[in-house]
């Protein structure tokens, strides 16, 4: 029943589509926004909701003459569970990416009340474009209510690696992120068709830009958080091409955020910005591609399926096209060039750093994609591992970051440096504290002070600005002083982190010089829908300092799976992290203990970044 | 002159990306069920049901003899219905009936088997569903009439009298 | 001469194709030293020489191959046409078991013998890493 009103629903949805643009041109050369438009956007959000809702409720009641329901849920499942269950599959997703895109657009059209009727329409008519895009997508190659008869009496189970809280809600968020990005892309196009260009431009997209942003941070913070505790590989950054088909659109959102800025207040960079607002969905879109299509081999697994492939892929370059197009022949450059830049001012440092930007995102995008360009050139299959990305990444991070302290302290069109001493103070004071550090830790000399002094200069420079700025620009200096706060923390992570890896029987001790690991028993537990089988072990440090892990093995009923979640005592300063694994047919378990320090600084560092978009989300305008 | 190259080239750099996607796509070790009448059967490897050896298809399928694959689990209810048709079928001397055990459980399918008889000469495991898949299978159940490694018939959904007696016309 | 603006735009161009040229390089330049190559066992044996770099081997681990001590994790992965001994110290992922696809990431010793860094594991059972679909398909 449920799973049929949602059919409906969604194809009703999908004719308001056409009402909506035929209203929409009607409406094109009106001086005032037809009321009609409107109600017809918001009837579209409110049938996709009610398809959606529809979509979960067959879930809930574990309706499984739903063909969705069937292959992702179980009766066993807890409702929890079955709820993202509705989105954890790839028609569920899809379904919800329509939600999101109906729901931006209605608050959209609602939030641009101040702004020029025909960017509006403009706005709606391409933001339409997309959505009647995702519904002949879904209802065409991927519905969410098709029908089996006989109707099975049980599902065939959910994916035990989906039943987890933080995966639960990851996929909402990030698609919030991921979809939010599809405004800005209307916007722009709308913006350079009636040449809208401009500072109240600007002023008015960085609020959805910024949304997208934030959403899009909190979505990658909890993948990665899931990644850290489920994977059992104790890190939280794989540079699988999941992984970065999310941050490259992140990149993006963040350069395009650094440009608006300097649009707002200088009227330049207006290129730049268009180029960036496509790019920006255009990845996403990409990494939608990518992930569904598999075409690359990636951790995450959607049902394949190459017709669906075909035609995202020529959807995406539709709107490629499209967009090429709009651009080549509505835009009007600037008139005030490049040259007008002073080379020491706000705008010049800004421009500097997403050139950096810009350069760490062609890297993720050459190593994400080059698996494919070599397999259809030369039938050779090949992956890239971390190693790449840290030798291209990692060098450039140092000029990054000191731009990132002293940019936020040049003035607007031509500036002085104020308080050189202080600055070349604080400069010294990093190089001494790193300098400090690193000789007593047994690591690579130079490169490592290099890259921790600036990362120590940036922490300082804004820690200072805190207090002496008054909680000026208290959003800009946030999200500096926490990016400085994630670096540090992820290179000392990565310096101090130890690993033990070894195979136990119950009641063998594995020692070395610095602790010694006694395996004392397991014991078992049944759950709901698994069976936990939970290990017992002792650590002893040699300070007498002593820690009982207690990882677990989970084993699934349906389907049958094992996870293995691990055992992680955190504190502010380390993480110590077991997992234990079974190794079929042996008595042997497979033993991985870790102290990992600060990773909660990772988490929380990352978290104030989202938290100080949200304060400039909620600022009146960019000062200074 | 200059206006000139930057959109062109945009647009050849951008097709070229196009095309190679295009083509990655096309390699890209997907499930293809590329499959209709008188094409080759999909080879495939899978466990035995009982033994749980693996087998290649080819090894079962062997030329000239006429095969009723037949795919089916034990908790599909239609899959009982046809039961009586393939335990019929099963004494033809000119047929042998390889079952395609779909997203079974090994208990449940033995029970099934226990309870119903069992019709079939050979069983293969088909766990995750894929084998089904790039048969180009829609559903469980479903049965594939063959004949010198050529699909002759294909039935969807349960074997009815209609298709029992089309399937003995056939083989004759 | 050329005017002040003409001559910055110069410099300013130079910059950037510089920047782009140089950053290019690089980038092919580590593309080519930190690329893993995939390979299955059958492709190993026609090897006319090991060399050093780190390769992935993918196929099925072999019936009853897995054996294990206290430090080190031996098997045999298969194609069905030729095998390959792996061995390996490192944690072990769950879905790591006989008669299922696995890939063995790290460096051959000689023709027949592996020595795994990192064992990959995938989320999904059903899930057989596409490489090691194709190598199986091509038999």
């Amino acid at each position: 029943m449920a799973s049929l009103i949602g059919y409906y629903s969604l194809n009703i949805g999908f004719s308001i589509s056409f009402l909506i643009i035929f209203f929409s041109i009607k409406n094109l050369t009106k001086s005032k926004l037809d009321n009609k438009i409107i109600f017809s956007v918001f009837f579209q959000f409110f049938f996709v909701s009610l398809s959606f809702l529809g979509l979960v409720q067959s879930f809930i009641s574990s309706d499984f003459s739903n063909e969705t329901v069937f292959n992702h849920s179980h009766t066993t499942v807890p409702t929890f569970y079955k709820i993202s269950g509705a989105w954890g599959n790839h028609e569920g997703s899809l379904l919800l990416w329509l939600l999101v895109l109906t729901l931006f657009i209605f608050l959209f059209l609602l939030r641009s009340n101040d702004q020029p009727k025909k960017y509006r329409i403009l706005t709606l008519l391409f933001q339409q474009i997309i959505i009647v895009g995702f519904f002949v997508f879904l209802i065409k190659t991927s519905s969410p209510f098709n029908y089996i008869f006989p109707i099975p009496n049980e599902g065939l189970g959910l994916n035990p690696i989906l039943q987890d809280p933080a995966l639960a809600i990851h996929p909402p968020i990030l698609y919030l992120g991921y979809v939010g990005s599809s405004i800005i892309f209307s916007s722009a196009l709308a913006a350079v068709v009636t040449n809208y260009i401009s500072s109240s431009w600007a002023k008015h997209i960085k609020k959805w830009i910024l949304t997208s942003w934030i959403f899009l941070t909190l979505g990658i913070l909890l993948g990665s958080i899931w990644a850290y505790y489920e994977l059992g590989w104790g890190g939280f950054w794989f540079w699988d091409p999941v992984e970065n088909v999310s941050l490259m659109p992140w990149l993006a959102l963040i350069t395009l955020l650094h440009c608006t800025l300097v649009l707002e207040k200088k009227q330049i960079l207006t290129s730049w910005v268009v180029i960036l607002s496509i790019a920006t969905f255009t990845l996403s879109m990409c990494g939608t591609f990518l992930v569904r299509s598999g075409i690359l081999n990636s951790v995450h697994t959607f049902a394949n399926d190459p017709e669906r492939g075909l035609y995202i892929l020529i959807f995406l370059f539709i709107l490629v096209f499209l967009s090429i197009f709009i651009f080549l022949f509505f835009y009007k450059s600037e008139k005030t060039t490049i040259n007008s830049l002073f080379w020491l001012s706000k705008e010049t440092s800004i421009l500097i750093n997403n050139w950096f930007m810009m350069y760490f995102l062609s890297v993720v995008l050459i190593g994400t994609t080059y698996p494919i360009f070599l397999e259809v050139l030369s039938s050779e299959k090949i992956s890239v591992g971390p190693p790449f990305y840290n030798k291209l990444i990692i060098p450039f991070l140092v000029p990054f970051l000191l731009a990132m302290a002293i940019g936020p302290k040049l003035k607007w069109i031509k500036s002085d440096l104020e308080n050189k001493l202080s600055l070349i103070l604080f400069l010294i004071i990093s190089l001494l504290l790193s300098t400090f550090i690193i000789r007593n830790l047994d690591i690579n000399f130079l490169i490592n002070t290099i890259l921790v002094t600036s990362a120590f200069y940036l922490f300082l420079i804004t820690l200072k600005d805190f207090f002496s700025k008054k909680f000026k620009n208290l959003s800009q200096n946030l999200a500096h002083f926490s990016f400085s706060l994630l670096i540090l923390s992820i290179l000392f992570n990565n310096f101090l982190s130890t690993e033990i890896i070894t195979n136990l029987k119950i009641n063998e001790t594995y020692e070395n010089d610095s602790l010694k690991i006694n395996f004392e028993g397991i014991e078992q537990r049944d759950e709901q829908n698994f069976k936990a089988i939970i290990g017992k072990f002792v650590v002893e440090h040699n300070g007498g300092q002593t820690d009982i892990m207690q990882p677990e093995l989970r084993i699934y009923n349906q389907p049958n799976i094992i996870t293995s979640e691990a055992d992680i005592k955190t504190t502010l300063y380390k993480d110590k992290f077991m997992t234990m694994n079974s190794v079929q047919n042996q008595e042997y378990f497979n033993i991985r203990y870790q102290v990992k320090p600060f990773m909660i600084w990772i988490w929380l560092s990352t978290f104030l970044i989202s938290l100080s978009g949200l304060i400039g989300f909620f600022k009146k305008r960019y000062e200074n | 002159m200059r206006t000139k190259i930057f959109p062109i080239s945009l647009i050849i750099i951008v097709s070229v990306i196009f095309v190679i996607f295009y083509k990655g796509l096309q390699n890209s070790n997907v499930y293809e069920p590329q499959i209709g009448n008188q094409k080759n059967i999909p080879v495939f490897i899978a466990k035995a049901f009982e033994t749980e050896e693996i087998f290649k298809s080819e090894d079962i399928f062997e030329g000239d003899k006429f095969y009723l694959m037949n795919i089916w689990s034990s908790w599909c209810a239609p899959c009982r219905d046809e039961h009586k048709f393939l335990l019929n079928l099963s004494n033809q001397k000119n047929l042998k009936i390889i079952g395609l055990n779909y997203k079974d459980k090994k208990k449940n399918a033995t029970n099934f088997l226990n309870e119903l008889n069992n019709p079939y000469d050979f069983i293969f495991n088909d766990t995750d569903g894929t084998i089904a898949i790039e048969w180009g299978a829609y559903g469980v159940p479903e049965s594939f009439l063959l004949h010198k490694n050529k699909i002759v018939k294909k039935i969807i959904g349960p074997i009815d009298q209609n298709s029992l007696l089309e399937i003995k016309e056939l083989i004759q | 001469m050329y005017g002040r603006k003409v001559k910055l735009r110069f410099f300013f161009i130079i910059l950037v194709l510089i920047t782009l040229i140089l950053s290019v390089f690089l980038v092919l330049k580590s593309l080519e030293e930190n690329v893993v190559y995939f390979k299955s066992p059958s492709d190993i044996k026609t090897l006319s020489e090991t060399n050093k770099n780190k390769i992935r081997v993918g196929g099925m681990v072999k019936k009853n191959s897995i054996s294990i001590k206290e430090k080190k994790l031996n098997f045999i992965i298969t194609d069905f046409e030729n095998e390959i001994n792996v061995s390996y110290s490192g944690a072990v992922p769950n879905l790591f078991s006989e008669g299922k696809g696995v890939v063995a990431e790290g460096y051959l010793k000689d023709k027949s013998f592996f020595l795994a860094t990192k064992i990959l594991a995938k989320h999904d059972e059903n899930y057989m890493p596409p490489e090691v679909k194709a190598a199986l398909e091509e038999k």
